[in-house]
């Protein structure tokens, strides 16, 4: 009788596939460590003060802050009082990469942040409660001679949540307050090379717009991207992967289509979660740098979330199928109560994250806007979805925004607890039975015995090689957080947050190799000295089919059972 | 050929002069004097700028767009120091013109002189590197230490921040003229350490800011940089290290020389302390010999009674008299985030404290 090939490999041959598999993790985290440069890079940009001197609603004259057509600048906003400048005529302008520099389609994403920079004047203080609004507007070009094309232009609110450290004296006017970040746009792909930002502070007392803000000085962005270097060894790690899984998921496959029995539950769900690592692994992303796809973050957040769901039930399902109790499995439904969390879950974090595009161009959410797209769609708003159409929407501007975001998010992490408690009581079970059956493993026949043998070793290296990796995924996430984010090493660099993504990457993709080479079907018989054996109690065997895998599981039970009849 | 020797003697004795004349280290601040519509930029405007030393000049013709920055530095300098010290006894007054912007106040090294050195020095560090942020400068952050040369380097892997630029080139500007000097006389080494004081003034108050953007926005990819403070409390640092400065005397270790303090039970002062060789004069009594104003006709605070500012500590000797006077001012302001103010005209009458002669 046999089982997996991991039950009929020597112990010598084990450790060789285990080093082997080392040198592969070893040298991923190497390729992120020494090659790749840090996954994100900021950078900083002052607005410059542009003077709209006669009031343009129409028009598309957009304000460059340096170059050739440099836009009438005042240098602060004192210089605005003596020049009788207002409010309404002052446009901050920002040109995204700072000059002789390009974007390019290797940043995959941009993130801008916005901060102001506000002095305290007894006089014109901060108030309670103050809400920002920005008109924004963004334009691109791909040369520095041609005309600038708008590419969105929006009136957001941001709520301004600063305080002020010192005391409100008049000594301490003209410090600033400090003052939280404000998400201010993102973008899903770079498509373009010279990007502008135009953004006004329009002032109207009588419709309370932007009064109570306290006297701005400077406006501050910080602009976020992937680097191109990093880019391009994701990419190239990514192309190396999926034949490697290709391959292995062929070979996989044909194992069992070459028994002559109909595969096991187990051995559908680890040729899924091969499938969903290849999912993962198909470098689409290539084509971001040809094509402007702004839905290629979406695109691979989902991803990433169907692996992980894939791979949560997998770990349910590895543990109940050997439990090795009396229940009849190795059917989907007897699951659905540990799987139901994972999917709703899921679900959940998915429509956090959901495209919403049924054409909702809106650019101002009102409370009441809200709540009727909260009831009619139950849960549509974005952060990714929405910004398909308006770069500068965020679910964080808005109050009802902000809690429902919440909500989703407590809901999921109400699933994943759940999910956890789940495995944590099917693994104890596990091993309950375990110390179980390994008092009467001695008594039992020598197939039996090598049966359940076979069952417990698969289980615990399963297990122990889970948690290691497991463990070392939080690990260096932990590591990745706390520290700046590159040691060095004598002359050597060394980026530790890059090493995180592309070592946890690889190393996920090498379990799922893994699983899939060592709990394969194996075609060893060894089962023939058995057949000669002592006449077990022939009931026994009948309920093993159903959770044990076979190589030829009906004539080795008629062998069983015929040799049984024949005494 | 005698107009050719006339014209040769004329220059050098006009070089005497000019060599003689008290080359200070802060001449530079004159700077901010000038009218905003003269160039400092540029290979002819930079030899005529009167303020700067040989070598600041050659840094002027070579990197010649950082000098808007350099202006805007000299401005901010003479505005912070003026509102740290505006209730001490020297309060950072200004000279009516020339290019000691300071008066002769600077010639000694006293703490005042080593608050305006520090003081400075960040400030050009913080003007250039606001330069880069605003895209006035061609070079800024992608020079050195990055794989490849920009824009490919910017490609790979992102620019080193513009604060390292900033720092760099107040090294290089602002140090220049104690480094023509030698090092081993003891004000270019008083002036060096300070310096770098105010330097690290900076570099010590960044705060670091961090965003989540991963999947879903969590902290799977986070984002962490380094915001520049603000100028305002650079100068409130430095003020404390004023209030905390070391004296020293120039002791001769081995073969170098060295900066020790003089009381031998202090310990050696760090990097970021400030450090002066002399003590400060009495800055009550007018003295033009040595630039100093005197308190006399000063405001003070009459209410304050021991507090620096109160008018016991700010008029030393002859005391304060008090008045009352007529001011209109405005009132019942309309603010806005900027600019246009509407406010009506109230007529106050407030007391003025004033220190006698």
């Amino acid at each position: 009788m046999a089982g997996a090939i991991i039950e009929n490999m020597s112990t010598k041959k084990l450790v060789i596939v285990g080093v082997i598999l080392l040198l592969f993790q070893a040298f991923s985290f190497m390729v992120g460590g020494l090659i790749a440069p840090s996954p994100t890079t900021a950078v900083h940009y002052l607005a410059t003060k542009c003077v709209d001197s006669v009031r343009h609603h129409q028009s598309n004259k957009w304000f460059m802050p340096w170059g050739p057509n440099q836009c009438d600048k005042i240098r602060d906003l004192e210089e605005a009082m003596s020049r009788k400048i207002e409010a309404n005529n002052i446009v901050f302008a920002v040109h995204i990469p700072l000059p002789n520099k390009e974007m390019s389609p290797w940043f995959q994403f941009m993130l801008v942040i916005l901060q102001f920079d506000i002095a305290f004047k007894m006089y014109n203080q901060i108030e309670d409660g103050a809400m920002a609004t920005i008109d924004v507007g963004l334009a691109y070009r791909d040369d520095t001679l041609s005309e600038w094309t708008e590419m969105a232009h929006s009136i957001e609110q941001r709520k301004l949540s600063c305080n002020f450290t010192t005391s409100k004296t008049y000594e301490n006017e003209g410090r600033y307050y400090e003052c939280d970040l404000l998400p201010f746009m993102e973008l899903g792909s770079v498509a373009h090379k010279y990007y502008l930002l135009n953004i006004r502070l329009p002032v109207s007392e009588r419709k309370k717009v932007n009064v109570g803000i306290g006297e701005v000085k400077d406006i501050r962005l910080v602009g976020i991207h992937q680097n191109g270097g990093f880019t391009k060894v994701w990419f190239a790690m990514k192309t190396f992967l999926t034949p490697s899984i290709l391959i292995i998921m062929v070979w996989y496959w044909r194992r069992i289509t070459l028994m002559t029995r109909p595969p096991v539950l187990l051995e559908k769900v680890i040729f899924a979660l091969g499938m969903c690592m290849t999912f993962i692994n198909i470098p689409v992303e290539w084509f971001s740098v040809g094509f402007n796809w702004t839905w290629m973050l979406l695109f691979g957040d989902i991803r990433q979330g169907i692996f992980y769901a894939m791979l949560l039930s997998f770990w349910i399902i590895f543990c109940g199928e050997h439990l090795m109790d009396e229940m009849k499995r190795n059917h989907f439904s007897v699951y659905w109560k540990q799987v139901g969390p994972i999917v709703f879950g899921s679900f959940c974090l998915f429509i956090f994250d959901m495209c919403e595009r049924c054409g909702l161009n809106t650019h101002r959410h009102t409370h009441t806007h809200t709540a009727v797209h909260g009831l009619f769609l139950t849960c549509c708003f974005s952060t990714r979805g929405v910004q398909l159409k308006n770069p500068f929407y965020s679910i964080w501007a808005s109050d009802v925004g902000t809690e429902l975001a919440m909500a989703f998010i407590i809901v999921a992490g109400i699933c994943a607890c759940l999910y956890f408690l789940f495995l944590c009581f099917m693994v104890f079970q596990v091993f309950r039975n375990i110390s179980g059956k390994r008092s009467c493993l001695p008594a039992m026949t020598k197939a039996r015995r090598l049966i359940y043998e076979g069952l417990i070793f698969r289980f615990k290296f399963l297990m122990l090689v889970t948690l290691t990796c497991a463990a070392m995924t939080v690990i260096f996430f932990i590591i990745s957080q706390v520290n700046e984010g590159h040691w060095h090493w004598g002359d050597y660099t060394v980026q530790v947050n890059s090493a995180f993504f592309t070592g946890i990457y690889g190393m996920w993709n090498l379990y799922v190799f893994a699983i899939m080479f060592l709990y394969a079907p194996s075609h060893k018989r060894y089962g023939e000295q058995q057949s000669s054996g002592d006449a077990g109690a022939s009931g026994e065997d009948v309920q093993l089919t159903t959770t044990i895998t076979h190589v030829d599981g009906p004539t080795e039970l008629y062998k069983m059972t015929g040799k049984e009849a024949q005494e | 050929m005698q107009t050719v020797s006339a014209v040769n003697l004329t220059a050098q004795l006009l070089l005497l002069l000019w060599a003689t004349h008290p080359t200070m280290a802060t001449n530079w601040l004159s700077l901010a004097r000038m009218p905003r519509s003269r160039p400092v930029s540029g290979a002819a405007p930079c030899g005529r700028l009167r303020g700067l030393s040989v070598g600041q000049v050659g840094v002027c013709r070579a990197r010649g767009e950082v000098m808007e920055s350099v202006r805007k530095a000299a401005e901010m300098v003479i505005e912070e120091c003026q509102h740290q010290f505006r209730n001490r006894r020297w309060n950072c007054s200004t000279t009516p013109r020339g290019i000691n912007v300071f008066g002769r106040v600077m010639s000694q090294g006293t703490r005042e002189a080593a608050f305006v050195h520090a003081l400075s020095s960040a400030a050009v560090a913080v003007a250039v590197t606001r330069g880069c942020s605003r895209g006035e400068l061609e070079r800024c952050g992608c020079d050195r230490k990055v794989r490849g040369v920009s824009p490919e380097g910017f490609q790979w892997s992102g620019c080193s921040d513009n604060l390292s630029y900033g720092v760099a080139f107040s090294q290089t500007f602002v140090d220049e003229t104690e480094r023509a000097k030698g090092l081993s006389a003891g004000r270019p080494l008083m002036n060096i350490h300070n310096n770098e004081a105010g330097r690290k003034a900076i570099l010590h108050n960044m705060q670091v800011e961090c965003k989540c953007h991963g999947v879903s926005g969590s902290c799977e990819l986070r984002t962490c940089w380094k915001v520049m403070p603000p100028f305002r409390r650079v100068g409130a640092v430095l003020k404390e290290r004023f209030d905390g400065a070391t004296e020293v005397r120039l002791s001769r270790i081995g073969s170098r020389t060295a900066l020790l303090p003089r009381d031998p039970q202090v310990k050696p002062p760090a990097a970021r302390d400030l450090v002066y060789l002399a003590a400060s004069p009495d800055f009550c009594r007018l003295d033009p010999d040595n630039g100093i104003p005197g308190t006399a006709g000063r405001r003070c605070n009459g209410t304050s009674r021991l507090a620096p500012d109160g008018c016991e500590l700010v008029c030393c000797g002859p005391g304060y008299r008090a008045g009352r006077a007529e001011v209109v001012q405005r009132c019942s302001c309309k603010f806005s985030w900027c600019c246009s103010v509407r406010c009506q005209q109230c007529k106050n009458t407030v007391m003025i404290h004033t220190c006698r002669e």
